[in-house]
């Protein structure tokens, strides 16, 4: 019996099918708290979106902050990636001080960072001057 | 006539391309970037952002540690020790170590004594000492560093199907001049894969 060219079509699809999905296995799976104790202090933010294709890629969930060693400014962002494959992005944190000044750090520089498919990742810094009040965190593909 | 006219065109039509390509290869082009900005050249070795990288990462976990706040006296005194390099590279440490002692002294958290350790910056220091000493005739007082901070450049090279994998260790570890412990310490990877063209000359 010979097979029809729909089954074949049929069969070569399914594991063309099959390959891609198996290609893309690179998202994560997770576990956490069902009730966190952690009480982060989370940060009312604005955003400025100039690159789409970036925003429906990695969206930045949260964006918290500490203080430590008694008066440096430690920020935190948690960043999503929303889609199946990993991704590899760039950000930096700037830092102003209270009458809006940019504040120069000699490692203020831009960081290459990779998140698995679907998964979340954190990126944190400390201000080094005492003096900055405020950040503003870019991304970058 | 005509074909013979044409075959020219033609000729030089392939040919004047040609002679711009390889003419085009002579010329040197040359641009500033920023060497933290987003179009550095990334390298199998330690580039300028992985150095800034390496040095943010690391001051940020001492400073979040609190380490440097339990000295006895504020801003407490800290002495830096030599840094290992144990890869292959012929890098100038100062590239880490520079910007992890201008990110602290900018904190206001530490002071740096350079009246002790290695290289010129100490060599300086202890004549100009000397140099009061004997202007003055008053011994100086040389306040005592609470910590010392020692680093380790580590290197390892992995190559799998043509992929060479070179992963670079940052270590760094506080140490309390008093009792000798160790009081903070971290590491920082930064990996790098190459694969070298199939096609090169």
């Amino acid at each position: 019996m010979k097979p029809s060219p729909r089954l074949l079509t049929g069969s070569l699809a399914a594991v063309v099918a099959l390959l891609v999905l198996s290609g893309c296995a690179t998202n994560v799976n997770s576990v956490q708290r069902a009730q966190p104790v952690a009480t982060p202090n989370y940060v009312s933010d604005k955003r400025v979106i100039t690159d789409n294709t970036l925003a429906r890629t990695v969206r930045v969930n949260s964006v918290n902050q500490t203080t430590v060693s008694g008066n440096l400014l430690k920020v935190q962002a948690t960043l999503e990636n929303l889609k199946n494959d990993a991704r590899t992005i760039r950000y930096k944190f700037e830092w102003i001080d209270q009458d809006g000044m940019s504040i120069g750090s000699p490692n203020e520089t831009w960081k290459v960072l990779t998140i698995m498919g679907r998964d979340t990742t954190t990126v944190s810094t400390v201000a080094v001057n005492p003096r900055a009040v405020d950040f503003t965190l870019k991304l970058s593909e | 006539m005509t074909t013979l006219r044409f075959k020219t065109v033609l000729l030089a039509g392939v040919l004047a391309p040609v002679a711009l390509v390889f003419t085009g290869c002579e010329s040197t082009q040359v641009r500033n970037v920023d060497s933290k900005g987003t179009q550095a050249l990334n390298t199998s070795g330690i580039n300028s952002q992985d150095w800034a990288n390496a040095a943010d990462q690391l001051v940020g976990s001492l400073l979040s540690s609190g380490a440097l706040d339990r000295a006895p006296v504020q801003p407490s005194v800290l002495a830096v020790d030599r840094v290992l390099n144990n890869t292959q590279l012929n890098i100038d440490t100062d590239l880490l170590i520079k910007k992890i002692r201008v990110a602290l002294t900018q904190t206001g958290k530490v002071v740096i004594t350079n009246t002790m350790g290695l290289g010129e910056r100490a060599v300086v220091a202890s004549e100009a000492a000397e140099l009061d000493e004997m202007a003055t005739g008053k011994k100086q007082k040389i306040v005592a560093p609470h910590f010392t901070l020692y680093a380790k450049l580590i290197q390892q090279s992995d190559k799998i199907n043509g992929v060479t994998q070179n992963t670079y260790t940052f270590q760094m570890s506080l140490i309390n001049v008093k009792t000798g412990n160790t009081v903070w310490e971290d590491e920082r990877e930064i990996a790098k894969q190459s694969k070298k063209s199939a096609v090169g000359w």
